[in-house]
């Protein structure tokens, strides 16, 4: 028996088994927690799937309502189409330094100060609207996503890519104020 | 042992789980804002950055919360520590390639948390990952085998 023990070949038995065990424990913890998020965030992830605007204002009515992040293709695919209308929200300056092809002003500040008075007169609250700034690091998109959200607009995206993504993969762009 | 020693792989233990439930929950919190941090790295594509913002909070919640109960501890911590060893990899891209973004590791769209400060802080996390792992396999059923075979003797 102690010899038996010495050669080691039960204590290897035990490793590969704890081993095993582990394994199992992993997956399933796994398992478990990708089938509770799915369940969790199902509606996000349909709409997400589908490219449309995600429902999570309607599932949570008392939270606050957010524009839905889009990325780059998504952006080309409805700028080409022309299914969106694409918004700046940097300030004029930036805007004329250079832009999204096509894309209108509407300075984040601006906004702010005199409400989407100006928008709501060129384009219709059922259009998609696409609010992209500086990339990234900048915030402004977000939070004008949510004050057009507010305003009525009901389809509204944030590229946060932004100005910069959309000019480093060489896609169309403007210079000069509207 | 004096009582603190004694006390301490608990205690780490415990923190460990509480501060990623409280990352979890406010992730969850948040699913869409979490997907933007996400996708803010670059790495994976439109889909898979809602995927990850789906799943990644309840992986992080519920071995948070083995490790808060003590069950399942090296389950849990091991799929902590692969976690935390993606995430350095990703804020060490993000460095790399020069992405000024928030990390995404708590709050969401509250005050930017630099990628040098969130790998710090990934680093501790990854030490008190491996000390709980360490300090849980002192009553691995091998350990208990041993001392069996040693009474056998």
């Amino acid at each position: 028996m102690v010899r038996f023990w010495r050669d080691g070949y039960p204590r290897q038995l035990m490793l590969k088994k704890n081993l095993l065990g582990t394994l199992t424990e992993i997956c399933l913890i796994v398992v478990v927690s990708a089938a509770a998020g799915i369940a969790w965030n199902r509606t996000l992830l349909t709409g997400a799937w589908r490219g449309e605007l995600t429902q999570q204002a309607q599932a949570a009515p008392q939270g606050e309502e957010l524009p839905m992040p889009i990325g780059l293709v998504q952006v080309k695919e409805l700028h080409d189409s022309k299914q969106a209308v694409i918004v700046d929200a940097r300030s004029a300056a930036s805007f004329a330094q250079g832009h999204i092809a096509g894309a209108l002003t509407l300075p984040l500040e601006e906004l702010r100060k005199t409400g989407p008075v100006g928008l709501k007169a060129k384009v219709p609250t059922s259009a998609t609207v696409i609010a992209y700034c500086n990339g990234f690091s900048c915030h402004d998109s977000m939070d004008l996503g949510k004050l057009l959200m507010q305003a009525g607009y009901a389809s509204v995206y944030v590229f946060e890519g932004g100005y910069p993504e959309w000019r480093d993969a060489g896609y169309p762009t403007a210079t000069g104020a509207l | 042992m004096n009582g603190w020693k004694r006390h301490l792989p608990a205690a780490v233990r415990i923190t460990l789980g509480v501060i990623f439930i409280y990352a979890a929950l406010l992730k969850i919190a948040d699913p869409v804002a979490f997907a933007g941090s996400v996708a803010a790295y670059r790495v994976l594509p439109y889909f898979a950055s809602y995927l990850t913002a789906a799943v990644l909070p309840f992986l992080e919640l519920v071995c948070g919360l083995l490790l808060v109960c003590g069950y399942r501890v090296k389950g849990g911590a091991l799929i902590i520590a692969g976690m935390n060893l993606v995430f350095i990899v990703a804020l060490a891209s993000a460095i790399v390639r020069g992405l000024d973004i928030d990390c995404g590791c708590f709050k969401q769209g509250g005050a930017k948390t630099s990628p040098w400060m969130a790998l710090a802080r990934d680093m501790v996390f990854l030490a008190m990952t491996v000390f709980v792992l360490k300090t849980s396999q002192i009553k691995t059923p091998h350990t208990d085998l041993t001392d069996v075979t040693d009474n056998v003797r």
